[in-house]
């Protein structure tokens, strides 16, 4: 099965790559991947490992996308370091294809554990889950910062430029 | 436009991947360890901001033996590397005085002027005895002690032979008029400024040289680009943007300026400039054609991409190029009307402040265009050209049967063989090496994150020999690390037809 690999006019080489195929299918085959690597390692049950994954792609996600600013290399002559990686792509153009994707990904991720917590281990802890408040509080979290409004809006100064 | 298959893309993408997060965590540790270590540098800002050198520390220098290697001869077609080795892993590398033989795949030189040639050679070095090896001045500075004191040219950088270059390469190009820088980089970066400014267009394509990037940006003009090669596009970018005029004010715009290059070095494509002109004559918009490298490597007479390809040189506005690749010097010129020369004459700073072209340099393309013409009374200049089409075609042609994905057009000496995968870049590199082929890999971000690939460049002087010699190694080592992509699949097709056969 082939693919076009179609060069792009976006002239950021930090984000270029995003809107090529199969990315996608990379991302989820790695959090999939990473979601057994834990079940094995650990041997808890499913709805552990999916909430152990979640905060993990929870920490990944918002230190790679919304945290770090600017390219890692040099030849753009730092144009871009005002900027973290979620507001590069795409040259900044809201609401598309990727975005969404990237948006609904944590809260998919949250609903699984919901549904898993729901049919498998909630009647031996009578329906409770100590890690739901912390699991909700980052896909909140995760979910308002790649809001358009907060393209380029930075809360108390956090993580500003100087 | 490439193909790939899906299975190889993410594969890539989770090669380059697991080299970013291996680099992440070796920065984490770094960063630990430098906590406890004391530095003399307190209170002075850090040299590169925030992550700006990640790509050369983690990806760049664990492989750094495959790029930059030394090389202790001319770069003819069998030239010395020398040898390097490591103690860190390679995050610096040292060379030692032994020398091995290998044959020369990756430096531009087309013709073969790039070694002694027997015509241009004895007129360099005449010309290096009467005129010394610099000028030591710029090209103007001769003019203004003539109109102040009324003496002799003392000081001038502008020698006779600066003036008979000029002739001779507004001629050979097909124009009225040119003008030569010492450097082929800084004709970019210091004529792109000088032509356009503020409230003007500049419209580029998106695979455009590092150095018409660098020039419109310094030029303080709008930059749009348009898709690579793509005259579709580029009248839809010229329409949107002469719809709704300067940002903001919505004003006309000052000028319109389209920048293409006659063969993208990375690609090996050639430009598509007949339909190019066509859509920019339609909007009247200016073009810039970057001639670097196809001036004197393709077309019947080696007048470069607008011979080849049948366009009149009156359409092209202003035609640049370097005399890095085919003519064996350095240096660039910009060709065009006379009225667009005299301009630049008195404002482009490269001319008036920076040093002219050194007199030897100068005599070397004066020597090498003669000979390409064929002036200088052998049939040497067509023979070249007629070898480097036949070699690049040949060469092409059988790495296809072989297997590789070769991008590249027809007739252009530049071939690029595509790896995908990061891994591949140091793995060919080296095992070509260890056979005493040398080619040049590129990787990102100088291309595309999927598309890394070597690049080789085919000059007049490969014989046959040589090419297939490196045909044989690059066809041993491609088996090795896996390259053969359009073996595959066509494998893959005979297996399905033979499946069906048995049902």
């Amino acid at each position: 099965m082939y693919v076009k690999a179609e060069p792009a006019t976006d002239l950021n080489k930090n984000t270029e790559w995003f809107t090529y195929p199969g990315v996608w299918t990379t991302y989820l085959l790695i959090v999939f991947m990473s979601w057994l690597l834990v079940l094995s390692i650990f041997g808890c049950s499913a709805g552990m490992a999916w909430t152990i994954v979640h905060l993990c792609h929870f920490a990944v996600t918002y230190h790679f996308f919304h945290w770090k600013k600017g390219t890692p290399f040099a030849d753009d002559q730092g144009i871009y370091n005002g900027l973290t990686w979620w507001e590069q792509i795409e040259n900044g153009k809201q609401l598309t294809r990727n975005r969404k994707f990237l948006t609904v990904v944590p809260v998919v991720l949250h609903l699984m554990i919901g549904e898993l917590w729901y049919l498998i281990g909630s009647h031996t802890t009578n329906y409770q889950n100590p890690m739901l408040f912390f699991i909700t509080l980052a896909v909140f979290v995760l979910v308002v910062a790649k809001f358009p409004h907060m393209h380029k809006v930075r809360i108390f100064g956090i993580n500003a430029d100087h | 436009m490439v193909k790939i298959p899906f299975f190889l893309a993410l594969s890539t993408y989770f090669s380059f991947g697991l080299l970013f997060v291996f680099g992440q965590v070796r920065d984490f540790f770094r960063k630990i360890f430098d906590f406890f270590h004391f530095s003399n540098l307190q209170g002075y800002a850090p040299i590169c901001s925030g992550q700006e050198d990640f790509i050369v520390r983690r990806l760049y220098h664990r492989v750094q033996d495959c790029f930059g290697r030394p090389i202790s001869s001319a770069p003819d077609v069998w030239f010395d590397i020398v040898h390097r080795y490591s103690n860190d892993h390679n995050k610096t590398m040292r060379r030692t005085s032994k020398v091995t033989r290998c044959l020369n795949l990756g430096s531009y030189n087309y013709l073969g002027f790039a070694a002694a040639d027997e015509y241009c050679t004895p007129r360099v070095i005449e010309t290096l005895k009467r005129f010394s090896p610099s000028t030591c001045s710029p090209r103007v500075d001769g003019v203004f002690l003539l109109f102040f004191i009324l003496l002799l040219l003392l000081l001038s950088g502008t020698t006779t032979l600066h003036k008979e270059l000029e002739e001779s390469v507004a001629n050979f190009v097909g124009k009225p008029a040119a003008i030569i820088f010492g450097m082929g980089y800084a004709t970019n970066t210091a004529t792109l400024p000088v032509l356009i400014g503020k409230g003007g267009l500049i419209i580029s394509d998106s695979l455009n040289h590092n150095s018409i990037i660098n020039g419109a940006r310094g030029s303080g003009a709008t930059i749009r680009v348009f898709q690579h090669n793509t005259p579709s596009h580029l009248e839809e970018v010229l329409r949107q943007h002469i719809a709704e005029g300067q940002p903001r004010t919505h004003r006309r715009w000052k000028k319109i300026v389209v920048l293409v290059e006659g063969i993208y070095s990375m690609e090996g494509e050639l430009c598509k400039l007949p339909e190019i002109v066509a859509v920019c004559k339609k909007y009247k918009a200016y073009v810039y054609l970057d001639e670097a490298h196809s001036i004197g490597a393709v077309g019947k007479t080696g007048k470069g991409v607008c011979e080849l390809l049948g366009v009149d040189t009156a359409d092209v506005d202003v035609m640049m190029g370097t005399f890095t690749k085919s003519f064996g010097s350095c240096g660039g010129y910009i060709a065009g009307s006379k009225e667009l020369i005299q301009y630049l004459k008195y404002t482009s700073p490269a001319h008036l402040y920076a040093t002219s072209i050194s007199p030897p340099a100068a005599q070397q393309i004066i020597s090498s265009i003669k000979v390409i013409l064929g002036e200088d009374g052998s049939g040497r200049g067509a023979e070249k050209l007629a070898r480097i089409r036949e070699n690049s075609n040949f060469f092409r042609s059988e790495l296809q049967k072989m297997g590789f994905e070769v991008i590249g057009d027809y007739d252009s000496p530049v071939i690029s063989i595509m790896l995908y995968n990061p891994a591949k870049i140091p793995a060919f590199s080296r095992e070509c090496l260890k056979q005493n082929v040398a080619v040049v890999m590129s990787g990102f971000p100088a291309v595309p994150l999927l598309l890394s690939r070597a690049r080789i460049c085919i000059s007049a002087c490969h014989t046959k020999e040589d090419l297939l010699k490196a045909l044989e190694v690059i066809s041993q080592v491609g088996d090795l690390i896996g390259i053969k992509y359009s073996l595959a699949g066509s494998n893959k097709q005979h297996q399905e037809q033979g499946a069906k056969k048995l049902e």
